[in-house]
């Protein structure tokens, strides 16, 4: 059983397709990282899943329940923290969360200590008698995740819990969420942040105008070829760095794409690392005294804008399911 | 050193967290504490400076004038101010989101706002007491009256409060500011004059209007507790509704109560020692604020909603069609307890034909009475057209129903300069013009109230057929509860 799993999600708000037949699972204890552009409909998706609003079609489930017919339920298996969220005036971080371990049923002793382990875990101790709305924002943002964690969730939702942090803010969201998932907490995060989320999550999900265009791992990204399905290399030279540009003229299915101090950065339109090779040792027997020659990894953001280079470009028809007749399934909701 | 979190016992875990957080925040507002240190400082600096020169004898009532003036601006406005944003700031900070995931309902936390404010409030109340028994010792003091005057004062500032706690569920600052500033005031006139000045005709000092020692003064008294607390009640329903999630439906509660009423007065219309006009008023008031909540509704349609209506078959589901909380049932919902209302104030008059004592009911006041009717539905229909599918249909509906007020304030004025009111009739497509025509109009009373039946009439058929239009949008909606019921995994 998954531990989010979503499937042919649709919601609209009246004319406009907010999200589009958005299906994807994501196992217990893995951390998923979720990215797309502003209005992609990533905050709806996460929406949903917190039990804060509708599908208009289709069906969203937290550990197996789904959050339309039992939303109770869900709401004490999943912990969310909103983009944004205001705090209150003339509260202090200690009553807020007092506040909210109140809300959520805790009493006495009980609640103390988990007010405790919240704050020790969220470092807010020393900020305990701070106001909640005069802390910076990275402290808020602490705050926010030990709002969220008050009831021990089994997921967590976080909705851009990095945008307008520090770096050292950054960091230390950073190695919460990395101890939250050593404990085994599913956490689906997004962030416009792509880095971040490579280096922290078992899985990516990009979304795009309501549609999921990929799923995988970080690393397969980085790894993957680029828009027009060719790998890039790193080439250095020692001696005249034209040469590396003169000999790939001559070469079929390889591109010299940028010149380098000591070389240039080429393309190699294949994904078979032994072809690579050949080409690096036809390199060596033409006269190019090569001192590297290496498989550059692209970043997340390169992969991104390729993935939808590829949609742009019909590349890769990733249409969502069809949207079910009126006669063959029927609205969750509607917006009168 | 010991942990901060060891100092967390302030407040009891009995106490609901809502009223916990209002209080510690509330408690910390600079609008309470200036206020509640104005007051003392005026009242103390009042009471010495009366008791330095008391020798008139009438410095006690004075002292009695000043004390309730300064406790009322206190309790009837600023403290009923504060509730003016006390929803819609959880709504624009996401807090509410926030609050909605915790076990904590939408009307609890509707509740624990309005507590919180009443309670300041009765921290004012206690805090003049002393000044009221010191003022004693001066003399002419009418005991009772007083205390009957300052629990009403206190009522009247929950109910008041309860409204602005209600409407700050509307993000339309317009609204939210423009009601209380402007509406409060003629509300509380309205039902002032409607009650307390009906039961205490005859009574000579304004103090002695509170003594209750007449039966009238009892029941005018009694209703206007009754009506207060009945529009304190809808509109902090109101605000549960704004802010509630789609799967919580608060019209039930809200609109049964006022379909009993409204039943309970139809039975109580056939007792001829009844007031007509009471019972058109009460009517009214009940049937107002549930009619417009109604016609305002913005909830989204879902299956957990319909559920406990489809459990109980077919009389379960026709149910439902009158207490979904949205704006189609809504619709429903005002036409059946329009008709139970009109069949409670004219059965009345029906059975007082039918006697020989004197009604005091005729076509001016059912004129009247169709003229209001006609003004809720008036801007529901507006609404349906220019407002569809959008959000904050509370701020849309009272815009367009202060239009219409406006425009019959126009209509009388130029009636009026005019000498004449033959051009009304161009305008009576606004109900509310019928009004104006019974003042101006040469015209009979009964065209009159044919014009405004057939007005009434036709804004009904337009509503029921807009609200059968959705109904039917919403038939698949009610299927997957069934299916849900009948597969509960």
């Amino acid at each position: 059983m998954s531990a989010l799993k979503v499937n042919n999600l649709y919601r609209y708000f009246g004319a406009l397709q907010a999200v589009n037949g958005v299906t994807f699972e994501i196992p217990h204890g893995s951390v998923c990282g979720f990215v797309g552009a502003n209005g992609a409909g990533k905050t709806t998706i996460m929406r949903i899943l917190a039990t804060l609003d509708y599908p208009t079609l289709g069906s969203a489930e937290v550990c197996g329940i789904n959050v339309v017919h039992r939303p109770a339920e869900v709401r004490r298996l999943i912990g969310w923290m909103p983009d944004h969220f205001g705090n209150y005036e003339h509260m202090t971080v200690l009553e807020y969360l007092d506040f909210y371990a109140r809300a959520l049923g805790y009493k006495g002793q009980e609640r103390r200590q988990r007010i405790q382990e919240v704050m020790d875990f969220t470092d807010l101790v020393p900020l305990a008698d701070r106001f909640s709305n005069k802390l910076s924002k990275g402290m808020t943002q602490r705050l926010g995740l030990g709002r969220a964690l008050l009831h021990d969730p089994q997921v967590l939702v976080m909705d851009e819990p990095a945008a307008g942090l520090d770096p050292k803010a950054r960091v230390e969201l950073k190695h919460l969420i990395r101890v939250l998932a050593q404990e085994g907490k599913t956490i689906f995060i997004s962030s416009h942040i792509l880095s971040e989320l490579g280096e922290m999550c078992d899985s990516l999900l990009f979304i795009n105008n309501g549609r999921i265009v990929h799923h995988g791992d970080a690393e397969t990204l980085k790894r993957g070829s680029d828009s027009v399905g060719g790998v890039l290399y790193d080439v250095q030279v020692a001696g005249d760095p034209q040469g590396v540009s003169d000999w790939c003229v001559l070469q079929p299915n390889v591109e010299f794409l940028e010149a380098r101090k000591h070389g240039g950065r080429i393309r190699i339109d294949t994904q078979d690392p032994t072809k690579a090779a050949d080409i690096l040792a036809r390199m060596v027997k033409d006269g190019l005294r090569i001192t590297e020659f290496h498989r550059e990894q692209r970043n997340l953001e390169d992969a991104f804008i390729d993935i939808l280079g590829r949609l742009d470009a019909g590349k890769e028809a990733l249409v969502p399911p069809p949207l079910p007749t009126p006669s063959s399934a029927s609205p969750l909701i509607t917006d009168h | 050193m010991s942990s901060p979190v060891t100092f967390l016992t302030d407040f009891s875990d009995r106490i609901s967290p809502m009223l916990v957080k209002e209080l510690r925040q509330g408690m910390r507002a600079k609008t309470f504490i200036v206020v509640f240190l104005s007051l003392q400082i005026f009242l103390a600096v009042m009471l010495f400076s009366a008791g330095a020169a008391s020798n008139s004898n009438s410095v006690g009532t004075v002292i009695s004038g000043i004390i309730f003036s300064f406790f009322a601006a206190a309790v009837l406005v600023v403290q009923p101010l504060r509730g003016i944003s006390a929803l819609s700031s959880e709504v624009k900070g996401n807090t509410i989101d926030m609050m909605v995931l915790t076990r904590l309902s939408s009307w609890r936390i509707v509740l624990g706002k309005w507590v919180a404010i009443v309670s300041q409030s009765a921290l004012l109340l206690s805090t003049i007491i002393p000044y009221l028994i010191l003022r004693y010792f001066f003399g002419g003091m009418n005991l009772f009256a007083e205390l009957v005057f300052l629990i009403l004062m206190f009522l009247t500032s929950m109910a008041l409060t309860a409204v602005t706690v209600g409407l700050s569920g509307c993000t339309s600052v317009i609204i939210r500011f423009l009601i209380p500033i402007i509406g409060l005031p003629v509300l509380l006139w309205t039902l002032a004059v409607t009650f307390l000045f009906r039961g205490f005709r005859g009574s000579s000092g304004f103090m002695d209007l509170f003594s209750l020692d007449s039966t009238d003064s009892r029941i005018a008294v009694l209703s206007y507790v009754a009506a207060i607390v009945y529009l304190g009640g809808s509109m902090l329903s109101l605000g549960a509704s704004l802010i509630a999630p789609a799967a919580e439906n608060h019209a039930f509660l809200r609109r049964i109560v006022a379909f009993f009423a409204q039943l309970v007065l139809l039975v109580l219309g056939g007792f001829d020692k009844i007031d007509m006009a009471l019972v058109a008023i009460l009517s009214l008031i009940i049937a107002g604020p549930a009619m417009v909540i109604a016609l305002t509704e913005s909830a989204i349609l879902v299956q957990t909603v319909c559920k406990p209506f489809v459990k109980r078959g077919r009389i379960g589901r026709a149910l439902g069609w009158f207490l979904y909380p949205t704006w189609p049932s809504g619709i429903l919902f005002t036409i059946l307890i329009s008709l139970i209302g009109l069949a409670a104030i004219f059965s009345h008059a029906m059975f007082d034909a039918g006697t020989s004592h004197t009604s005091v009911w005729g076509d001016e006041e059912a004129v009247v009475i169709l003229s209001l009717l006609g003004g809720i539905l008036f801007p529901a229909v507006w609404q349906v057209f220019l407002f569809r599918g959008e959000g904050q249909r509370v701020a849309h509906y009272l815009l367009l129903l202060a239009g219409a007020l406006v425009m019959l304030g126009i209509l009388t004025i130029l009636a009026e300069s005019m000498n004449s009111g033959a051009f009304l009739w161009f305008f009576a497509w606004n109900p509310l013009a019928f009004i104006a025509m019974l003042e101006e109009s040469k015209l009979d009373d009964e065209v009159l109230l044919g014009g405004v039946i057939i007005v009434d009439l036709m804004l009904m058929c337009i509503l029921f057929t807009r609200a059968m239009m959705d109904i039917r949008k919403s038939a698949p909606i009610i299927h997957e509860a069934e299916i849900l019921l009948e597969n509960p995994g």
